[in-house]
């Protein structure tokens, strides 16, 4: 894997709020290498290691990317849904963005035939049977629909499991991330200093409060599938 | 910072070639493999996957994150990027973009994954492509499950065992099979299934049993390298080699684990609890504690002529 220039500077971290942690009292111990100070009862995380894992995990990317892996994005904060939504949109990639149902990758035959469903369900919506039914049916079907679309509607192209994820929050998708290591998939995820840092194959000790630091290291990675994708459809 | 011990084993089989440059400590020096190999137990798992049963793993990737293996949280880490190339511009975040109609990103996903479960086709794909994957309902007797004996794997059913769950209405009978599942080539697996009926209670143990699959040390004579024991939960499990000729002397549960393995001699006995599911996982974890004597010799770095004497 060979290294790229990835645009991180330090200075465009620090002013989303990068390094900012949670409250002193309800840090996790194993978290200690990559805290650098304590101000005012918070913890302040060491940017450079930060900078350091994110060039990384960029390097990895691309270098999955350029290979033609599928990548899935869990973000499911209501604050961070709609970046999620729009950045694996940019990088088009899979995404979660509501609730992540329980089994969505360990019980992935049950979910395909939810997603049969779904796109049978589009499919007649397309084509008018919705029409056909009696009133109350049709609602009822509706509703499945926009049910499905809620919780579905980023992994309607997936055909099989995921090769790389990418959890925004750790503390927030743990079922998520539980799967994943079931699985055996590997993992990239945004740390806090309240997280767990051995848990995922590659941690970016970050702030996953602020909206600006999320929207920072989703648009590093982006842009790095973007590369990396661009370079698959060269070389194929 | 250690990965968790479940990924290193995934990963550390999977690098590639060039160790990469690294600031920290150098990588140690890691077996290259060039050609993706795919553990053993993984084969039985993905021919199951095509029809009714559900075992499904992750494809193992040539994904490298060796990386991440050893660093060491006290060292000072330095950050320099390299320089970026002449004229570049950062591309524009995501949340500036102009928001592209629903068409073009539809097109976009299609021409990567192909229709998949989207509903429509922009490309004009056959929106059916994926219909074979899901598992349709049978009617009775209409399509006989046919996946028997097509991974190599014969099952044996240890003990069915009715059990009850009491509620308010009554009780309600569940039928909870012990199953375990070998080639008789040294791989083995135990798996526990309950159902409301017997035969999906077998098929479900079945399930259960080819997703954890150990192998078992074995010698030319078809006997284990050395004593061991093993215990789960209240039961202990006894193993000890035997000569050619023996066969398997030993009870129960433990009988058809050692039979399943396709071990010919061995002689065992179950100490403590008689529960047979409990006496099958112990033999499991006694036989994982046996070691090859060429892998202890390697490991050591003695010739195996020293650990006979």
């Amino acid at each position: 894997m060979t290294r790229r220039y990835w645009n991180i500077n330090l200075e465009e971290m620090m002013e989303a709020g990068v390094h900012f942690g949670h409250g002193t009292r309800k840090w996790n111990p194993r978290m200690a290498p990559y805290i650098s100070a304590k101000r005012k009862g918070i913890h302040i995380t060491n940017l450079t290691r930060t900078a350091r894992f994110l060039s990384e995990a960029c390097d990895l990317v691309f270098d999955a990317a350029s290979r033609g892996k599928q990548f899935l994005i869990v973000g499911t904060k209501n604050k961070v849904a709609d970046s999620v939504a729009r950045a694996a949109i940019k990088a088009r990639c899979h995404y979660v963005n509501k609730k992540w149902l329980g089994g969505m990758s360990t019980n992935w035959s049950t979910t395909e035939t939810r997603l049969h469903k779904f796109r049978d369900l589009r499919t007649e919506q397309k084509t008018g049977g919705l029409n056909h039914f009696p009133k109350r049916d049709a609602v009822m079907l509706k509703r499945q629909l926009s049910h499905l679309q809620t919780y579905l509607g980023g992994i309607k192209y997936m055909t099989g499991l995921p090769d790389i994820v990418i959890i925004v929050d750790q503390h927030e998708e743990y079922t998520a991330l539980r799967e994943c290591i079931t699985l055996g998939i590997p993992t990239i995820c945004l740390i806090d200093t309240n997280c767990d840092p051995d848990l995922a194959d590659i941690s970016i000790p970050a702030n996953d409060d602020a909206i600006a630091s999320i929207r920072l290291i989703l648009n590093k990675l982006v842009f790095a599938i973007c590369e990396g994708r661009s370079s698959y459809l060269r070389n194929t | 910072m250690a990965v968790s011990a479940t990924s290193l084993c995934s990963f550390s089989s999977l690098c590639i070639g060039t160790p990469r440059p690294s600031l920290l400590t150098p990588p140690p020096h890691i077996p290259t493999i060039l050609t993706i190999t795919t553990p053993k137990r993984l084969h039985p798992s993905l021919s199951i996957a095509r029809l009714t049963l559900t075992t499904t793993k992750a494809n193992p990737s040539d994904i490298d994150t060796t990386f991440f293996d050893n660093l060491n949280p006290e060292e000072d880490v330095v950050f320099d990027p390299p320089a970026p190339p002449e004229g570049f511009v950062p591309p524009p975040s995501f949340d500036e973009d102009p928001p592209e109609p629903e068409d073009e990103i539809a097109a976009a996903y299609e021409e990567l994954y192909g229709p998949a479960y989207s509903g429509v086709s922009v490309l004009g794909n056959d929106i059916h492509v994926m219909d074979s994957k899901v598992k349709k309902a049978t009617g009775f007797g209409s399509k006989v499950k046919k996946e028997k004996v097509r991974d190599g794997f014969e099952e044996r059913v240890v003990q069915v065992r009715r059990v009850t769950k009491v509620v308010k209405g009554g009780k309600q009978l569940h039928f909870r099979a012990i199953v375990v599942v070998g080639d008789k080539q040294g791989q083995v697996g135990v798996g526990v299934g309950k159902a409301k009926e017997v035969i999906g209670a077998v098929q479900k143990s079945a399930t259960n049993a080819r997703r954890n699959i150990i192998t078992v040390p074995m010698t030319k004579y078809l006997t284990f390298p050395h004593r061991s024991e093993g215990d789960y939960g209240a039961a202990k499990v006894m193993l000890r080699p035997a000569s050619p000729g023996t066969g398997v002397i030993a009870g129960g549960a433990v009988r058809i684990v050692l039979e399943m393995a396709g071990v010919e001699n061995a002689l065992g006995k179950q100490l403590g609890s008689k529960n047979a599911l409990n006496n099958a996982r112990a033999t499991v974890v006694a036989v994982q504690k046996m070691r090859q004597f060429s892998d202890v010799a390697r490991e050591r770095g003695i010739p195996m002529e020293e650990l006979w004497k």
